[in-house]
């Protein structure tokens, strides 16, 4: 915010706090509600907005269109998305639209709408199998539909949403929001902005961080299966075969 | 009791897949097939990741397979010889098969090849039994006499280098076409999640000539050791093999098929075709379907970066 006017009044501030900062995976994980704690300083009590934006690790997305060619609908060549993030969210006091101008929002990268997929400069050409997948750039002609597609099908997913009263004032001064993290959300750092607006423009920001990680087996498993890919084909043989045969075994006897 | 899967990254329902497993595994053990051609798009359907869902699914079509091939063996009716010149064409096919499988979700048309393989071959196989194990059951229910059996088998079998007896199945013939079904076999195994079962028993019984009574032994030997190899191709080479969905399926799986492996025999042979031919045809038909309406949301995200 190092391009704001200095305020003449004393400045308003923001604070927060999550109250958990580590989800851990487990056998029995089913998503995850976390809620976030803030309160907001200010002497003068002028009207206050509270934004959330929660971002998950980045993750490129690859899209396809399904077109029908002759009597059957099938996948168009794919279209990579760099760098959008794997989970995101914002919650506000009150529709985003509403606490600031499009330009500021996009600035801040707030809301869905609002996302930068951080696309390469002028569109690339990805090729992988032989086969080229397209990277949209930002000025193509059908950029829009193939955003929304995207936004659309990670909101279904539960992984992209958009809370707009999701902030809500619990005191006075003191405001409570929740992150709710689907069984898909992906594994890896998530940070949380909490920007504090007045009169259209963002006057306080809080960073908070979180890390979504596999623990005990779960991730024992995952790191087994991917550090040791052959051995761990193995071992899943070994108990398919070994099991095929202790039930013969058991069936025998009865 | 939910439980979340460490690969396939997904929270799914263990004793349903149990049971889902059992009733797969009966049906495995009774018709002498895998039983992949069902668990894999009713997995697909559940949510789990198609990749993982084709990689598991070929440890739990092992297991199942395993279990009664044990009882089948000792009913004396698994040709070994026979299985084993069939697994070696089906070590070829699923090394191709988990390679072409690798490059088909590159291109983005992994699903669109599944969902055809499925309509194409289930249809034509489900279709063909079909007709004719109804046939067999109108003609026994009229007393007609059975219809010959044209041991007469075609010459190409004779006609071909490398002849080897088989004496279980009573045959003297080439191995290239025991070896050329195989490959076929191993390719389909991996790009479908499917032990193939339901494509080398009428091959058996239909194209080699092999007696009914080894059909269902040899093709379920053949069938370990390809999706064995599978297994281990598609944890090695793609890392989407989920232990813990493959050994739920199996706990319910290798139970489902002993018992299955012992009702088949209160069941007339053409009467559990015929049943076999329906479920064949409807999963077929259902797989492909989706080919061919109008998709709600005209775009697909592909799992993960492939």
């Amino acid at each position: 915010m190092a391009d704001l006017p200095p305020p003449a009044s004393p400045p308003a501030l923001v604070s927060a706090a999550l109250t958990t900062t580590q989800v851990q995976v487990t056998s029995d994980f089913r998503g995850a509600r976390i809620v976030l704690y803030g309160a907001v300083f200010d002497p003068l009590d002028r009207p206050s907005d509270v934004v959330v934006v929660v971002r998950g690790p980045d993750q490129a997305i690859r899209i396809a269109r399904k077109v029908k060619t002759g009597p059957i609908w099938v996948n168009s060549r794919p279209v990579v998305f760099q760098g959008a993030p794997g989970f995101y969210m914002t919650a506000s006091t009150r529709p985003l639209d509403r606490i600031a101008r499009p330009a500021v929002l996009q600035s801040l990268g707030a809301g869905v709408d609002h996302l930068s997929f951080s696309v390469p400069g002028n569109g690339g050409i990805d090729t992988r199998f032989g086969s080229r997948d397209t990277v949209v750039s930002g000025q193509g002609a059908d950029y829009g539909e193939w955003r929304q597609a995207v936004v659309r099908l990670k909101s279904r997913a539960g992984l992209y949403a958009a809370a707009d009263h999701g902030v809500s004032f619990v005191d006075q001064n003191l405001f409570r929001a929740e992150i709710v993290l689907p069984t898909a959300a992906p594994i890896g750092a998530y940070s949380a902005e909490i920007l504090l607006f007045q009169d259209g423009q963002p006057v306080s920001r809080r960073m908070r961080g979180l890390t979504v990680e596999k623990v005990g087996i779960e991730r024992g498993l995952y790191v087994f299966a991917h550090q040791r890919p052959w051995l761990f084909g193995l071992v899943s043989v070994f108990i398919a075969l070994g099991a095929g045969w202790l039930a013969s075994v058991i069936f025998r006897r009865n | 009791m939910d439980l979340y899967l460490p690969i396939a990254e997904v929270s799914v329902n263990a004793p349903v897949l149990v049971l889902l497993g059992a009733a797969v595994g009966f049906i495995s053990g009774m018709f002498g097939i895998g039983g992949g051609f069902l668990m894999t798009p009713v997995l697909i359907f559940m949510g789990i990741p198609p990749v993982v869902a084709v990689a598991s699914e070929a440890n739990h079509v092992a297991a199942s397979s395993t279990s009664s091939v044990i009882a089948y063996t000792r009913r004396k009716a698994v040709d070994f010889r026979m299985g084993g010149i069939l697994a070696a064409g089906g070590a070829v096919g699923s090394l191709i098969g988990v390679e072409v499988f690798r490059v088909l979700r590159g291109l983005g048309q992994a699903d669109l090849v599944v969902s055809l393989s499925y309509l194409i071959f289930l249809g034509v196989i489900g279709g063909l039994m079909l007709t004719e194990s109804l046939g067999s059951i109108l003609r026994r229910r009229r007393g007609d006499p059975p219809a010959p059996r044209g041991d007469r088998r075609p010459p190409w079998l004779y006609g071909l280098p490398f002849k080897m007896r088989f004496p279980r199945s009573r045959l003297y013939i080439s191995v290239i076409p025991p070896i050329a079904l195989g490959v076929f076999v191993g390719i389909l195994s991996a790009i479908m999640g499917v032990g193939g079962g339901f494509i080398l028993v009428p091959a058996m019984v239909y194209l080699l000539r092999m007696p009914a009574g080894v059909v269902v032994g040899t093709s379920l030997f053949q069938i370990i050791i390809t999706t064995s190899l599978t297994s281990v191709l598609q944890a090695g080479r793609n890392q989407t093999v989920d232990i813990v969905l493959a050994t739920l399926l199996l706990i319910g799986g290798v139970m489902g098929a002993q018992l299955g492996a012992r009702a088949s025999s209160r069941f007339r042979a053409e009467e559990l075709r015929a049943l076999l031919a329906l479920i064949v045809l409807i999963v077929g038909l259902r797989m492909g379907f989706g080919l061919f309406v109008t998709p709600d949301e005209p775009f697909v995200m592909m799992a993960g970066n492939g």
